[in-house]
């Protein structure tokens, strides 16, 4: 297992390559110029071209691309353009922040979704089973945008229980960060607690007509033993294979909900960053956010030994 | 603000300079008290702030901040008119060569430190090297600091608008301590001396400013003017929290978190009209909407086929979709309420005439060339603005493409592909706002958004242009901006659609929230309760 999980960290170092090399020269290609959002609309050429020089983008693109390679090499991803501060620095401040709320996200997803998945499929057919699969859909089909204001009109403007946005540091208090994490973590979650459910429902469905939940019922186990014991763990299988897909899909879906509930997070950041032609901070906020990924599904690979005694890694296998 | 100031501005207004000027402050009447001290109020902003380096970033989200800490020698008073601000007094030489600026009395840094010339000698030094719009100091020779209260600029020219340009708060020379101005590009702390003084700066958060406890209000005036005159905190704290969704700006308010917004959508001004607890304060004119054509690219590089463009459409209906009837569509480039304000020009503009229209594309041989209307979604007043004018440039037979792009990708393509569009979508805030000369700054040489060939500018504005810039009297000054303004009109060389009105708002509890370009916080106070 550990040299199966030191060939898949260092297989991860080509794949960074490729999606730092992809975005570098993806940015070139957008048309914006970072020099005009940093000088102003109102400055001159000669003005523009002081910050062009003053920025390194005077220089040919592969001079720029060897020297973030250069810099990458010892750690420094550069300065942000229009920050005027170390990426590294800034993009560590705002990964915990969307961090804290995908992982929020996700357990609200995991805890909801595995559940009425399983009820759906244990009830299938029934008035239960039709409830959850129409919320599961509702829950696929609301834009994540319009649900978050609807929740902060509900759940603020009206009730006032949740604040309407910002964000709270859960190592300084823990009961502000859930309050106000909920909302956008809620507003992040629906879509994949719609997709997880059905996914369970699904999978259970297909376990529970396995010949050995037959033999296990035929044993005379309780039927709670059946599920919990016999088919759960199944059901899990196809569950931790989606995880990180999932994870993935809440960490991008933040750039629309961190914007709507103005939360400082990485999704915002690199969203402004885009907007503004910002390059090192797009550069170094998806190298990060790809090589979190990268561990997210090794993470996952792992954990289907777990689940799935079949599954072994020899050899990288 | 007092007589004598008045006067004074007044002067260099009308261009006295050329003789020995003194820009003096008057004399002490019974200054603002703040009724009620304290509480924090909590500002939704709408743009998030990169920096608040002021010498260095150009964006209102900054300036939002940072013109609270910072204060410059000089500034703009509520009609826009140059005032001083950390300079008592300012006297420009016979010669127009010399202006010898002297300091107020006791004004402390942030830091503790007290102002002197060496102080605004170094912050000068620092805005030639790193300032966004340096151009301001282009003709100055040399600065000097004599004694600790003199501080003296000598120009290479005699330049009448100089002090005016000096006063703009579009990127101002802000004062900062001798040690602070060694700092890089947009590294500049946030130590100024202003009634704010910096507290924390949460990126994409929030930034906290406090009372300055040893603040020396301007005693030459009564009360807050623009960004100057008689300026006090009356709040303990001020939070501008970054809250970009505008339905969540407008929930924040609902609820009270938020004490006070800026740009609340127009959808929601009627709801919030009927809640007691808040107050709708709209600033009209914040900016005017516009599109500058492409004289390199046929149709638009026939001035019959702009001609027919501007008689064609209807401002008034390309407002109102454009911004939800949040807009005013009085004509001029400058706001009715200024000096220098000119109707020349208004017969081009929004005539509502399809009829006429077709008759001159007819008579400028248009022969259904496309007509693209380079645009963007991420102002989507701009977006709809360029929908409807495509819709009434179809009715009269033109043959429209909407170019919708990122605002970025809009400007980079306006300034880097003349083949690609033939008119670009914007608006004009700040130069508008900052007067007569500096708002046809995107039209004027050395870089007029119209052409990129220098050599082919149309020669009656830049003459126009050039008069405005160096006049010797004010009265001279204004007839040359209208003259710059009608042949802009007449020989279209921007095509204005109308005024945006900006809705800001604030909870019922929140006093002497005057709007103006930029929120002012000072002479605000809060009552406890909501």
């Amino acid at each position: 297992m550990g040299r199966y999980i030191v060939q898949r960290l260092l297989s991860s170092i080509p794949v960074i390559f490729l999606v730092t090399l992809i975005s570098f020269s993806l940015m070139q290609l957008v048309p914006g110029d970072p020099a005009i959002m940093v000088a102003g609309l109102q400055a001159t050429p000669d003005e523009v071209e002081r910050v062009r020089v003053q920025l390194g983008l005077d220089q040919p693109f592969h001079m720029q691309l060897l020297h973030w390679y250069g810099n990458l090499l010892q750690g420094d991803l550069g300065t942000s353009f229009l920050l005027g501060r170390d990426v590294l620095e800034v993009t560590l401040e705002r990964l915990p922040v969307s961090i804290s709320i995908a992982v929020y996200a996700l357990v609200m997803t995991l805890l909801v979704s595995i559940v009425a998945g399983i009820i759906a499929a244990l009830r299938q057919n029934s008035w239960v089973d039709q409830l959850v699969m129409t919320i599961a859909l509702i829950g696929v089909s609301l834009p994540n945008f319009w649900l978050g204001l609807m929740l902060i009109v509900l759940f603020s403007v009206h009730l006032g229980w949740l604040p309407t946005g910002g964000y709270v540091d859960f190592r300084e208090d823990v009961w502000g960060w859930l309050q106000a994490a909920t909302l956008p973590a809620v507003s992040l979650a629906m879509l994949q607690m719609g997709l997880l459910a059905r996914i369970t429902r699904s999978t259970m469905l297909e376990v529970l007509r396995q010949d050995y939940i037959r033999t296990a019922r035929a044993k005379g186990l309780s039927e709670s033993k059946v599920v919990g014991k016999h088919a759960l763990k199944n059901v899990m299988i196809p569950v931790v294979t989606v995880i990180g897909i999932i994870f993935s899909l809440l960490l991008s879906g933040s750039v629309v909900i961190e914007t709507i509930f103005s939360v400082p997070g990485i999704g915002s950041l690199l969203g402004s960053a885009i907007l503004r032609r910002d390059y090192p901070v797009i550069q170094g906020g998806l190298l990060l956010v790809a090589a979190m990924l990268l561990l997210l599904n090794l993470v996952v690979d792992v954990l289907y030994a777990y689940f799935d005694p079949r599954v072994r890694y020899r050899n990288g296998k | 603000m007092s007589r004598k100031s008045l006067g004074g501005v007044a002067l260099t207004l009308a261009g006295a300079l050329l003789a020995v000027t003194a820009l003096t402050a008057g004399e002490a009447k019974a200054a603002f008290e703040c009724p009620v001290k304290g509480g924090d109020l909590v500002f939704g902003q709408e743009a998030k702030v990169n920096s608040l380096d002021m010498h260095s970033s150009s964006t209102i989200s900054t300036r939002n901040i940072a013109m609270h800490v910072f204060e410059s020698l000089m500034t703009r008073d509520e009609d826009n008119n140059p005032i001083l601000e950390l300079a008592e007094s300012v006297e420009t030489s016979d010669d127009g060569l010399t202006h010898t600026f002297k300091l107020r009395d006791g004004i402390k840094f942030h830091n503790g430190k007290t102002m002197t010339s060496k102080d605004v000698a170094a912050s000068f030094d620092r805005y030639n090297k790193v300032g966004i719009e340096r151009a301001i100091l282009g003709n100055v020779a040399s600065w000097e600091a004599p004694d600790a209260s003199t501080f003296v600029v000598k120009m290479k020219a005699s330049q009448p608008t100089f002090l005016e340009d000096l006063s703009s708060f579009s990127v101002p020379i802000v004062i900062v301590p001798e040690e602070v101005a060694q700092a890089d590009f947009l590294k500049m702390e946030p130590v100024g001396t202003g009634p704010f003084q910096f507290v924390e700066f949460i990126a994409d958060s929030h930034v906290k400013v406090k009372r300055f406890e040893d603040y020396k209000p301007n005693e030459a005036y009564e009360e807050r003017t623009g960004f100057g005159g008689y300026k006090t905190a009356c709040l303990d704290t001020v939070t501008f929290r970054i809250v970009t969704e505008p339905g969540a700006r407008v929930a924040g308010l609902e609820t009270g978190e938020l004490d006070a917004v800026e740009d609340v959508p127009q959808s929601s001004v009627p709801r919030l009209q009927e809640n007691e607890k808040i107050k709708i304060v709209p600033y009209e004119n914040f900016w005017i909407h516009i599109a500058t054509p492409n004289f390199e690219k046929a149709p638009t590089d026939n001035p019959l086929v702009r001609r027919a463009i501007a008689t064609a459409l209807d401002m008034d209906e390309i407002m109102e979709v454009a911004t939800d009837g949040a807009y005013n569509t009085n004509f001029g480039f400058q706001q009715p309420n200024r000096k220098v304000y000119s109707d020349k020009g208004k017969e081009f503009f929004n005539l509502k005439d399809p009829e006429k229209a077709k008759e001159l594309l007819k008579e400028a041989g248009y022969k259904g060339e496309e007509l693209v209307l380079l645009t963007n979604k991420d102002y989507t007043t701009m977006y709809n603005a360029a929908l409807v004018m495509a819709e009434q440039l179809k009715d009269i037979g033109m043959n429209v493409r909407l170019e919708v792009q990122d605002w970025p990708a809009t400007i980079a393509t306006r300034d880097k592909q003349k083949d690609a569009w033939n008119y670009h979508f914007t608006g004009w805030g700040t130069n508008s706002s900052l007067g007569y000369l500096a708002v046809f700054k995107f039209l004027a040489k050395p870089r007029p958004i119209y052409t990129t060939d220098l050599e082919s500018t149309d020669e009656v504005f830049d003459k126009a242009y050039s008069d405005m810039l160096s006049l010797p009297s004010f009265e001279e000054r204004a007839e040359a901006f209208a003259r710059a303004q009608h042949r802009v009109m007449e020989h279209g060389i921007s095509l204005p659609f109308g005024w945006l009105t900006k809705n800001q708002a604030v909870r019922a509890n929140v006093h002497n929230f005057v709007p103006f370009r930029i929120p002012r916080m000072y002479n605000v106070w809060m009552d406890k309760e909501s």
